[in-house]
């Protein structure tokens, strides 16, 4: 339908609305393919909470053309390091494969995208994502981002985890899992991406012939943007030893041109060689504390957090609020900004050398910008971040604010003591 | 691959590099060759410190000026101790190459171990410790390292409580200046680099760091201890793990054992994930794993379950170990090299990868070896093969460590091990 090539990029849409996003790699001997679905734990209603995930597990079971084991093999046969997963906006399947292998690769996912769900394997997938619900309640961090989830959206659909409930993904019903997936798997909501050494035609032509027949639905993707909640909210699980602490701060989307801002910022107070890693983890108060940007097409949150001993919460939370309040009432320093622009460099250098690293870029750039991004692109993004663009970022988006705190943990801190 | 260097240098650095112009970073891993088992035994945890320690000061520098140094050029860097190397990697812009490894000289040569740092280190291993208590996954591997290895090569890098307390500032130093050579490292390059340039980057930097003689290159004796055990915790899960004595990298029947383990758990196809989850549903993580430290080998086996699906778990994990030498099918066989074989080209597209793997060869074969090296002795695999692997490396001997809320049934154990001595 619509072919556009740009430098190393070919964009294309097929008659059914699928974008097709290319990225030639000249040099390298692999490449590698994916498939973008637009659907989440976000797109989800509560009863049906973890119907997405559940959904991606059942897609390797089984198509009109493959049983889930000729689908396993035809992976294995390839060699494919391939897998997928779901996250609260996205579901992403994947192949990475010797470039001679991509026709091939591109075929079985499209396939699978086709899945006629099987009713016979339902219930024994079923018995797997539970495991991994359980598998989850052993982890400490993992049950303490989905709670700071829960308590920060609250009332919105980015509140509940991806992975579902026991009660909600056990009485999941099939035939709930089919309308569901008749809705989202729906070329008009999805995208193929693929990067490495590989002839965008002979991709086109791929994408025509295995994608082309797809039904279009016509879903919406329109999505309302959550309310951020603060407040103070505490999970006590007394079999961990360790204590949580989080603060959270709204802050810009991804599609926010000061997005590339926002992560330098992020960097500066809690990356590598940071304000939080001298003040905070070589003070011995915890051994991990850090900074992280968690962003969505129209939210997003500046995390500060840190694992420490329980008796060390009050320490960890006092040091970082200091750090936080010092961020936004004084300018960084050049240098800071400057070493932050340098390591980014060498961290695009390398992304940009494996087709499986690019496929993430490439989702990102065209969820929240509309098109890949030339290397020249991105670093010009980096370049214009300056000590005064930090500066304004924090003067509307403040951390030294009361924000919300969570604490997860053995102890019922701060509430409790 | 005809292009790749090895030269020991007169400073002692047994050097390998895979040049590879067309790539725009450089990747580096200098293995020092002292890590845990070179410990005393009373002072666990020692070499750790050292790794968190030592880029905390210079004569030069503080520690922060030096994170800053490195941060003005870009690098991404980091270090690791394990049970018999403390490794430090990096990979940066190609002009940035020579800067880097002069850093990298700077720390390794003249630290200072600062007493601040020196007390901040001992305070965060004590909490990483704690921090093991919280990952089920991990407490698992370490409970079962050290029944698999012994007492000398089953340590943990972290140490334990009571070692950590005994260890003072005077004794980094002390392992330092007695274990940081240049005839105890071994340095890996990858990346758009000229070899003989990197030879001579490094020559300079390290030209007189201690002795220049080889060194550290002695394997570590193995105690492996057959048995079960179980360790209380309160988990939602339980972890089982599951080991037996294989060979070592460099032994002639390895490529036969990456091949066997490549059709057991090479794929989702893999006879562990269709038989235990696909079919069964028993488990989401289910796995096998070798580990090879020098000179040696050892087979695993690990899966998470709920409580009442574990004695399960644990019988079908071992009926497929015992199948295979009965009914390996030639398409498993092809899947399971063609999946190491393509591994070779999609991992190889990252600098980084092909950097570990040169330093690998370094550290098991004493010398680079090519792909197609690799790649000959995997696809030489055959059945037959494969079947006399079976039959002279039998699981005859089994350790296996459970962590959770409740130990293997006795008649899961017995089921599992009808001809052999069942673990105690």
């Amino acid at each position: 339908m619509q072919k556009v090539t740009d430098g190393p990029y070919t964009l294309h849409t097929l008659d059914n609305g699928l974008r097709v996003v290319i990225e030639r790699m000249p040099h390298v001997r692999s490449a590698a393919a994916g498939f973008l679905v637009r659907t989440g734990a976000r797109d989800e209603t509560p009863p049906l909470a973890g119907v997405s995930h559940f959904l991606e597990h059942m897609m390797f079971k089984g198509t009109a053309r493959r049983t889930w084991r000729d689908i396993t093999v035809d992976f294995d046969c390839m060699g494919s390091a391939y897998n997928a997963y779901t996250s609260e906006d996205r579901t992403i399947y994947y192949g990475w494969v010797r470039k001679a292998d991509i026709g091939k690769q591109i075929e079985l996912l499209a396939d699978m995208m086709r899945s006629t769900l099987p009713a016979s394997e339902f219930e024994t997938e079923k018995k797997v994502v539970l495991e991994e619900i359980a598998m989850a309640k052993d982890n400490l961090e993992h049950r303490a981002f989905d709670f700071l989830q829960e308590k920060v959206f609250a009332g919105h659909p980015l509140a509940w985890p991806v992975l579902g409930y026991e009660d909600t993904v056990g009485p999941l019903a099939r035939d709930q899992m089919g309308e569901y997936f008749e809705q989202r798997y729906a070329p008009d909501n999805m995208m193929l991406i693929v990067a490495g050494n590989v002839n965008p035609k002979e991709i086109i032509g791929f994408a025509e012939k295995h994608c082309g027949s797809w039904a279009v639905s016509g879903i919406s993707a329109k999505q309302v943007p959550p309310d951020i909640h603060g407040g103070t909210d505490v999970l006590t699980v007394e079999r961990f030893k360790q204590q949580i602490v989080v603060l959270t701060f709204p802050s810009i989307s991804a599609c926010d041109k000061r997005a590339e801002t926002a992560g330098a910022a992020a960097t500066i107070l809690g990356g590598d060689n940071s304000r939080f890693f001298w003040s905070i983890v070589q003070k011995g108060v915890a051994p991990r504390a850090g900074a992280y940007h968690l962003e969505y097409t129209d939210c997003g949150l500046m995390m500060l957090y840190g694992i420490c001993q329980p008796e060390n919460a009050e320490q960890l939370l006092e040091a970082m609020r200091v750090e936080a309040n010092r961020i936004c009432t004084e300018r960084v320093q050049e240098h800071e900004v400057e070493r932050v622009r340098n390591k980014r460099r060498t961290s695009l250098a390398i992304e940009s050398e494996a087709p499986y690293y690019r496929l993430a870029q490439l989702i990102d750039d065209m969820e929240y910008r509309g098109a890949p991004r030339t290397v020249e692109q991105m670093l010009a993004e980096v370049d214009a971040v300056t000590a005064d663009t930090i500066y304004d970022y924090f003067q509307e988006y403040p951390v030294n604010a009361d924000g919300h705190l969570a604490s997860a943990g053995p102890r019922r801190w701060p509430e409790g003591d | 691959m005809s292009d790749l260097v090895h030269e020991n240098l007169p400073c002692g650095i047994e050097l390998g590099v895979a040049p590879l112009p067309q790539r725009h970073v450089v990747s580096f891993q200098i293995r020092v060759l002292t890590g845990a088992c070179a410990e005393p035994a009373d002072k666990l945890g020692l070499v750790r410190l050292i790794g968190e320690t030592i880029d905390k000061g210079t004569q030069q520098r503080t520690g922060r000026q030096l994170s800053d140094a490195f941060d003005a050029i870009g690098a991404s860097h980091g270090g690791a101790t394990g049970r018999e190397t403390a490794t430090f990697g990096c990979t940066v812009l190609p002009e940035h190459f020579a800067k880097a490894v002069a850093l990298h000289a700077e720390f390794m040569r003249t630290p200072t171990f600062p007493g601040n740092a020196f007390t901040a280190s001992v305070q965060l291993a004590r909490q990483e410790l704690l921090a093991l208590q919280d990952d089920a996954h991990g407490l698992a591997d370490k409970l079962i390292g050290l029944k698999a290895y012994g007492p000398l090569l089953g340590r943990h890098p972290l140490g334990e409580p009571e070692t950590l307390d005994r260890i003072i500032r005077d004794d980094l130093e002390d392992h330092w200046r007695s274990h940081f050579h240049a005839g105890r490292m071994m340095v890996a390059v990858a990346g758009a680099v000229d070899p003989k340039r990197v030879a001579e980057v490094l020559q300079e930097q390290f030209d007189g760091f201690g002795s220049p003689y080889r060194d550290g290159r002695a394997t570590f004796p193995v105690e492996f201890s057959a048995g079960a055990s179980h360790h209380h915790k309160e988990l939602e899960q339980e972890q089982i793990g599951i080991c037996w004595p294989g060979v070592g990298a460099t032994h002639e029947d390895f490529p036969i054992q990456q091949v066997i383990l490549g059709v057991l758990s090479g794929g989702m196809s893999g006879r562990l994930f269709t038989e235990v989850r696909e079919k069964q549903g028993l488990v989401y993580w289910v796995n096998a794993w070798q580990e090879t430290p020098r000179g040696t080998g050892m087979i695993f086996l690990g899966a998470s379950t709920t409580p009442d699906r574990c004695d399960r778990t644990y019988a079908t994990l071992l009926r497929e170990v015992d199948r295979l030498a009965n009914d390996i099918q030639q398409d498993e066989l092809d899947r399971a090299i063609t999946g190491i074989v393509a591994a070779l080209e999609t991992r190889g597209d990252s600098t980084r990868a092909r950097c570990a793997e040169l330093a690998n060869d370094l550290f098991f074969f004493g010398r680079p070896r090519s792909d197609e090296e690799r790649v000959a002795k995997v696809q030489a695999v055959t059945i037959e093969d494969a079947c006399r692997y079976l039959t002279t490396y039998p699981r005859d001997r089994l350790c296996v460590v459970t962590l959770g809320p409740r130990p293997l049934a006795d008649s899961a154990i017995e089921d599992a091990h009808p001809n052999d001595s069942a673990p105690a």
